[in-house]
């Protein structure tokens, strides 16, 4: 099929957190829509697993701790200018609120808001990310819901929101540049694994998804079509995308 | 390239409203991802334009006006199993609410919300639409904020989205997935001709000075309606997504 408004082809995406996950997954299909990727994530095996799983050729593969600024230095150098950043790197915490150390705040912060932001803010700076292109932020229907022990979690995701609606105004007008965030529920991955770990009666809550829970492909898809012609409309928006999780809920 | 998850290969779409503007677009869009098309809309002569744009085989077109119940039934009758069906058939319906009346009001509703809704519940009482099928309901922007004059076309819409949320939940279960689409102002030819825009285009000129990335094109509409009927969308349910080109009031 020649007529494809969702190819990636000729783009550059940077993808953080692609060792794993919804950010490996994210790296996959942006190759497989025929994007360059550069990918980034702390476990450097793990990170190179993923570059061997990409379709095409050009990926570069660099393993780096956003959270640390000489981490964050490294992947600005080496990423050049991209036409798109898919923020995909993300921790999980599970804990009472009044259970919250300063520590865990500093950092689910740390790795959930700060690094996607000043990355973002570095990219700019040095004027890396081409006209027309786009920035996708991955946040979490838990920022919208707020649940039960994940209220430090949720906060570090709701930030997102409206520094991404900021952000978007900011970059509207002259580089055509859109930043939108993308609100999964329950998908199928390792961070999800982790909080079954911390209380073993949420995976209760993939059943209160109508559709069930969510895989990977899901979200890459999504943010495929964020990155792409296709969605050249779109921006300062939010997909929430969850298997209906949130229809009956009332939700901001 | 491996399948590509967009692709609409195999599935058969009905959209309404497909005459002109976003319809129009989303039949031509479609058929171009691979799909094979119903279209509907209340001109032969319009459908046969739209057609003649179209890529591929097997498509139909259907004349008929939704509002009337006999041509709905009609149909719903020729339409045959989908695995798509998009809701584009709709009036704006510019009015002062001081200045509405009762019959522009049920006008309004009666295009706008009266008959997706019947022409939906027709279809799936009839199971007509597809296990893992999906089903796409047009809004606005104006749903979601207020707009001078558009009283009644807002609510319309915004009973759409409302609509899509309950929908969703009670189609889950055969995992057909409902989703709403709220777009800004969009550039269709019907724009151009709308009373309001008339004369020297002030307002127009004005509304695209009001988005960051310029007025919406029939093509963004339709593309993303392409990714809410694709496979890509699986999990994606009861949702709105807004396009609006960054516009803040």
């Amino acid at each position: 099929m020649s007529f494809n408004p969702f190819s990636l082809a000729g783009m550059s995406v940077l993808v953080t957190g692609a060792s794993s996950g919804i950010g490996r997954q994210t790296a996959i299909s942006c190759a497989d829509m025929g994007a360059r990727v550069i990918i980034t994530g702390r476990d450097a095996v793990r990170l190179e697993e993923t570059r061997g799983r990409l379709e095409g050729d050009g990926h570069v593969a660099v393993a780096a701790d956003l959270t640390d600024a000489e981490g964050l230095a490294r992947v600005v150098d080496v990423a050049g200018v991209v036409d798109g950043v898919a923020h995909c790197a993300g921790i999980s915490m599970i804990a009472p609120f009044r259970m919250v150390s300063e520590k865990a705040i500093d950092a689910v912060f740390k790795t959930n808001f700060h690094a996607p932001v000043l990355l973002t803010q570095r990219l700019l700076a040095k004027r890396q990310i081409a006209n027309g292109g786009s920035i996708v932020f991955i946040s979490s229907t838990t920022a919208h819901i707020g649940t039960i022990a994940t209220s430090m979690y949720a906060a570090s995701k709701g930030a997102l929101f409206p520094a991404a609606r900021a952000l978007g105004l900011e970059l509207a007008t002259k580089q055509k540049i859109r930043v939108n965030c993308i609100s999964p529920g329950y998908v199928n991955t390792p961070l999800l694994d982790g909080i079954n770990n911390g209380a073993a009666s949420i995976e209760q809550n993939y059943d209160l998804a109508p559709l069930g829970l969510g895989e990977p492909e899901d979200v890459a898809n999504a943010v495929v079509f964020l990155m792409a012609g296709a969605s050249k409309w779109i921006t300062r928006s939010t997909l929430i995308i969850d298997g209906g999780l949130t229809v009956p809920i009332s939700i901001s | 390239m491996k399948k590509n998850p967009f692709s609409l290969l195999g599935k058969v779409v009905l959209v309404t409203g497909a005459s002109s503007g976003i319809g129009e677009q989303t039949a031509i869009s479609c058929s171009k991802m691979g799909a094979t098309m119903i279209i509907a809309g209340r001109s032969q002569e319009n459908l046969d334009a739209t057609l003649s744009r179209m890529e591929g085989q097997g498509h139909r077109a259907i004349t008929g006006d939704l509002t009337v119940a006999e041509d709905l039934r009609r149909l719903a009758d020729a339409v045959g199993e989908v695995d798509g069906v998009v809701h584009c058939a709709g009036v704006r319906g510019l009015s002062p609410i001081r200045m509405v009346s009762e019959k522009f009001m049920r006008e309004v509703f009666a295009i706008n919300y009266d008959a997706p809704i019947l022409l939906t519940q027709r279809l799936l009482f009839r199971n007509l639409i597809r296990a893992r099928g999906a089903i796409v309901f047009l809004s606005s922007t104006a749903a979601h904020l207020g707009v001078h004059g558009v009283g009644i076309y807002s609510a319309t819409k915004a009973a759409l989205r409302a609509t899509t949320r309950c929908l969703a939940l009670e189609q889950a279960k055969r995992g057909i997935r409902v989703n709403c689409l709220s777009p800004d102002l969009v550039e269709t030819r019907l724009l151009r001709v709308d009373p309001q825009v008339a004369g020297p285009n002030e307002w127009l000129e004005e509304q695209r000075k009001r988005h960051p990335l310029g007025l919406g094109e029939p093509e963004d509409v339709a593309n993303a309606i392409v990714y809410l009927l694709s496979d890509a969308s699986r999990w994606m349910t009861g949702q709105t997504i807004v396009m609006d080109g960054g516009v803040t009031f």
